[in-house]
């Protein structure tokens, strides 16, 4: 998929409440599927402490590597913590790394790609420093930042924003260059409305909608990314739990007690469709070309 | 599931079985070069052991020296000059003789400043070299080395080729080695295969080895496969023959994998241990020290993390060990509840969240390791038990590559290494003498008493003096608990069935070492 085949919706387009929103998407059996599936991970993230059955940081060499049992839902871990409530926090810290990547990616694409196409001058400038950043891969920052200042959710955080601004400011600048050639961004300009305002109010209120269904798509890439970074140990380190690190702390006992590594990896999956399936629902709904 | 992969494994082994003029191998992770004498690096030091040889060699029992390119030496009542008497039968892969010319120059070129060699101390203080005659040396010590003769047998003490490194210069060790071992260096691709070919006149074995030479298979190619699983996976389909580096968390399967054979080198001296920079505050305390020691239980760490391959470690020196001090064994004791009662002692309170905190701050130390399989595991076993005191270790691996880098600097509170050694004098020589701050001394160790009871027991003339001044060092580092000795790594060398004759050595990680006995 092109990031710029998004397109840019305009003001002639048909306006979409909130509600006609919820409507449209409630209609489409997946989508509902993975908005109640993301809706009750997200709870359950939220309320870790409530809902886990156990410390998720207790460990107790006496019961390492159990199977799924009534007492362990999910089995135990190689030092005998319980895997469910493991899941439960590493999904929040997951979930967490994926908004923080996708909003802090979001705000600085989208903040470049609107500058690029308001101020024709540095429009250059900015696509080259966006198609040096395309040329890292998020796995590769990850493992050079984890390798300068060590492996930490902050040489996490930094891979998924690097991978999210570039996208992002191809996209952001797409949908305003769009909205730059109406007319009422002229009528602005006549009457003399500021740089600020006609950004600010004109041009990105114009473009949010395109940015957002855009970072919904992300969304799923970008926990993917960071849980691969987790995988590699670059990520949260021991005890914090976090799907990515679990899943690799599990493969290196995968003949003795497959449990341990299969269970993050299907909470990863399972996080992941959930997301794109509503990311490309969301699109449908949003997208005026589509509506029509 | 188990069974299935076994047989799927079996069949593959059947079907890929190795030709019998070579003998494959398999290993994890590859050496930047092969010059012994530059690097402390074990990937170097089982690749040398293979193609160059030392003075003496180090028998089965991990503590006698043997006769091996020197047939016999004598040693001065000042215990400060060695004569050695060469065989006059060693030939280098090259053809050249070896003399005592070559080994003047290892020497002195191991103790030249331009070589930087990290282990050239192995070597002892040397005064002065001499060849009376072609096939004796006359090693002279500034003061007596106790421990020389052991420290001889050490990869870094290798006899070299003299012509053969002038001729490489700088890409000696890269483009080439030459060597008098039972394996001559043929091509090195790096991080991907290195081979050696047969020395055909090599008939020196020592004692300690049936078969005299030449080694029985013409060819050996040994591969670096980094991935755990991936090395697991080749193993049981056959498609190497034999591995030292197999990972201990697959040992139980390959106990009862048919095609495999799992030898455990016994005796083995391979120390994991946390230690404490003292100079650091949070730290600086022995109280907290002990409290973190004592609070682990060490069985169980072995028996859930390492899976039994492992022996939890009480003292920093195995009892098996030579100058071993029976004395420090009651000194690290599981007890949990005295260890809070040290904490709190020590000042360190129980914060709302449950970690301790002193003036503000956290009792969270900062952990540093290599981020390989045991040490993060095991560090990751112990931060749990420290929870339950209060104490939250922070922990911080490091890629390989970095790992030394980083634990050279001053900014974190305890590291953990999984340290191969010889003997007492041998560990604590390299930890403990204040002149090796900041590195190896990572501890940041100064005390008169350590320095000079280590210089005593380096310096001793008779066995006895020796141990009497190295358990005195022990005594003094336990009793400060500088260090938290965690478990003693077993080291298991798996082969395939059909090979014979490979009985793990100790020496340093290097299981195979000369590999005379192998075959089929």
């Amino acid at each position: 998929m092109s990031v710029e085949a998004l397109g840019s919706p305009t003001l002639e387009a048909a306006p979409v409440g909130r509600s006609h929103v919820l409507r449209r998407l409630m209609r489409d059996k997946v989508a509902a599927t993975a908005t109640v599936v993301l809706t009750l991970v997200v709870l359950a993230a939220i309320f870790a402490p409530v809902l886990a059955p156990y410390d998720p940081y207790f460990t107790d060499l006496t019961i390492v590597m159990q199977p799924p049992s009534a007492e362990h839902w999910f089995g135990t871990d190689n030092t005998g913590r319980d895997i469910l409530s493991r899941v439960i926090y590493g999904t929040r810290n997951t979930l967490m790394l994926g908004l923080v990547g996708v909003l802090i990616g979001g705000l600085f694409g989208g903040f470049l790609g609107i500058l690029a196409a308001f101020y024709p001058r540095l429009d250059g400038w900015i696509m080259r420093l966006v198609d040096v950043m395309l040329a890292f891969p998020a796995i590769l920052i990850g493992l050079a930042v984890a390798a300068i200042f060590g492996a930490g959710l902050a040489a996490v955080v930094i891979a998924l924003v690097v991978a999210t601004v570039p996208d992002v400011a191809r996209v952001a600048r797409g949908a305003a260059v769009g909205v730059m050639g109406q007319e009422f961004m002229e009528a602005g300009r006549a009457v003399g409305v500021s740089d600020t305002t006609l950004i600010w109010r004109y041009l990105t209120l114009n473009c949010i909608s395109t940015i957002f269904v855009f970072l919904t798509l992300r969304f799923g890439q970008i926990i993917l990314i960071g849980s691969a970074l987790g995988f590699l140990g670059m990520g949260a380190q021991p005890p914090t739990a976090e799907l990515g690190m679990m899943a690799a702390q599990g493969r290196d006992f995968l003949f003795m007690a497959p449990h341990i590594a299969t269970i993050p990896s299907l909470a990863i999956f399972v996080i992941v469709l959930a997301a794109n399936l509503l990311g490309d629902a969301l699109r449908d709904v949003l997208d005026p070309r589509l509506q029509q | 599931m188990i069974k299935a992969l076994l047989s799927v494994a079996f069949a593959l082994g059947v079907a890929g079985s190795a030709s019998a003029q070579t003998l494959n191998m398999m290993k994890g992770i590859d050496a930047p070069h092969y010059d012994a004498q530059r690097t402390s690096w074990g990937p170097t030091s089982d690749i040398v052991n293979m193609i160059q040889d030392t003075l003496v060699a180090l028998d089965w029992d991990g503590r006698t020296p043997i006769p091996y390119l020197a047939k016999s030496w004598t040693v001065s009542p000042d215990g400060k000059l060695y004569t050695f008497k060469l065989r006059d039968d060693v030939t280098f892969c090259s053809g050249k003789k070896m003399t005592a010319e070559d080994v003047i120059f290892t020497f002195k070129r191991l103790k030249s400043p331009e070589t930087k060699g990290p282990f050239a101390w192995r070597a002892g203080n040397i005064k002065d070299l001499r060849a009376p005659d072609p096939y004796t040396v006359e090693y002279e010590l500034a003061e007596p080395f106790s421990e020389l003769l052991l420290q001889l047998t050490m990869f870094t003490n290798a006899i070299l080729n003299k012509d053969n490194v002038e001729a490489l210069g700088k890409d000696y060790g890269v483009k080439g080695a030459d060597g008098t071992g039972p394996w001559c260096l043929d091509s090195w691709q790096p991080r991907t295969n290195i081979t050696l070919k047969r020395h055909d006149a090599y008939k020196w074995g020592s004692s300690m080895y049936k078969n005299k030479g030449p080694v029985k298979f013409e060819k050996m190619v040994i591969k670096i496969v980094p991935e755990d699983s991936s090395r697991v996976a080749a193993m049981m389909a056959g498609q190497f023959d034999t591995t030292h580096q197999f990972p201990t968390q697959f040992i139980a399967q390959a106990k009862v994998a048919p095609m495999l054979t799992v030898t455990e080198a016994k005796p083995n001296f391979q120390l994991l241990y946390f230690g404490f920079k003292t100079t650091r505050p949070m730290v600086a305390d022995k109280r907290v020290r002990e409290a973190m020691s004592i609070a682990i239980d060490r069985a169980a760490i072995a028996r859930a993390i390492l899976l039994g391959n492992a022996d939890p470690a009480f003292t920093i020196v195995d009892p098996a060990a030579l100058d071993h001090d029976p004395r420090t064994a009651g000194i690290v004791k599981q007890d949990v509840e005295r260890a809070r009662k040290l904490l709190d002692e020590a000042g360190w309170k129980p914060g709302v969240d449950g970690i301790r905190e002193k003036d503000g701050v956290k009792l969270a130390p900062r952990v540093y390791y290599t981020a390989n399989a045991n040490s993060a595991r095991v560090a990751e076993a112990i931060q749990g038990y420290l929870r339950k005191i209060g104490v939250h270790w922070n922990l911080q691996p490091w890629d390989s590559t970095i790992a030394s880098v980083k634990m050279a600097e001053q900014d974190y509170e305890i590291w953990s290494v999984t340290v191969p050694y010889l003997s007492a004098g041998d560990l604590m020589n390299i930890y403990f003498d204040s002149a090796n701050i900041p590195t190896p001394n990572r501890m940041n160790w100064k005390d008169a008493e350590t320095d000079n009871w280590l210089k005593q027991g380096r310096a001793a003339l008779t066995p006895e003096d020796r141990t009497k001044f190295y358990a005195m060092v022990q005594q003094k580092v336990m009793t400060e608990h500088l260090w938290m000795p965690v478990l003693n790594i077993n080291m298991h060398e798996v082969t395939n069935k059909k090979l014979k004759g490979m009985r793990p050595h100790m020496i340093y990680q290097n299981t195979f070492y000369k590999g005379l006995d192998a075959g089929l």
